[in-house]
């Protein structure tokens, strides 16, 4: 090997990680994993919960047009049956002024 | 493995993970100056190096059934901790992208046992391309010989000799620069 190749060795030496390498390696390594069905069952209660809610909300928002709707609709008849009697008041006094006028 | 071959012979789970994790650990203290010093020598980056080598020992434990002996382990860290090295440059950009032909030659001279000589090395070789610089660490921080590094790094033996002879020359040219100056 010539000095050269020495120097590349030299400076090219082993270096100890930081003093706590290996405890943070088994830190990790052996860090408890939750098992895999666990995960599975929670991500699918996490799209039940989501889609109940979803519908739950969907079937709020169909109830409360069809309250207005009925609301609405209440009042309409409301109104109608009002003229029609202010209506047939109206033609009920012509009725008596043309008897009257004969 | 350990499992099946913990309940064959009656031992109780808890303990034959308990032996795992005690041989692990102690692969990890034997092989963690290899494993970081590679990827050191490779990145030039203390904590990119620290958490590149972390990321080596924890696929070694996923892997730790498949690999027999003690050989096979260290040939496998060396692979994969190559690998990663590669593939950490690509992902990240880290590489300094002035080549070892473009670099400025040392404007003082340095004497051979100097430590900013040292330090200056190990310059020059993080401006070496990714494969020829894992071969020159390979060969001159592992001492491997250029077949075992073929066989680490999958190329043929002659495109390492060839990565050798060309990343040495380029290296011995830069340095004798630094160092002709203070014999003369």
């Amino acid at each position: 090997m010539t000095d050269f190749e020495d120097q590349l060795r030299r400076a090219l030496e082993r270096k100890e990680p930081s003093a706590d390498f290996a405890a943070r390696v088994m830190a990790r390594a052996t860090q408890k994993k939750r098992p895999l069905a666990w995960v599975q069952w929670q991500s699918w209660a996490a799209a039940g919960i989501a889609a109940s809610l979803c519908l739950g909300a969907l079937g709020l928002e169909v109830e409360h047009r069809h309250t207005v709707e009925l609301r609405q609709g209440q009042a309409a008849r409301a109104q109608l049956i009002q003229a029609m009697e202010i209506t047939s008041k109206k033609l009920h006094q012509i009725h008596k002024r043309v008897q009257g006028t004969l | 493995m350990i499992g099946s071959l913990a309940q064959e012979v009656g031992i109780p789970r808890a303990v034959a993970e308990a032996d795992r994790s005690r041989a692990f650990e102690a692969a990890v203290r034997e092989h963690q100056a290899m494993v970081f010093s590679v990827a050191y020598h490779f990145l030039q980056d203390h904590a990119v190096a620290e958490e590149l080598a972390q990321e080596v020992f924890l696929e070694l434990y996923r892997h730790w059934d498949e690999l027999e002996s003690r050989e096979h382990r260290i040939h496998w860290l060396r692979k994969v901790a190559s690998r990663r090295c590669i593939d950490q440059t690509r992902r990240r950009k880290l590489r300094n992208h002035v080549s070892l032909e473009e670099a400025p030659e040392p404007f003082t001279w340095m004497p051979a046992t100097d430590p900013i000589l040292k330090r200056y090395i190990e310059q020059l070789l993080g401006k070496l391309a990714d494969t020829p610089r894992l071969v020159v660490i390979m060969r001159y921080q592992e001492g491997l010989e250029p077949a075992e590094i073929a066989d680490i790094l999958d190329m043929p033996v002659a495109t390492v000799k060839s990565h050798l002879q060309r990343s040495l020359a380029l290296l011995r040219r830069k340095l004798s620069f630094a160092t002709r100056e203070g014999e003369s």
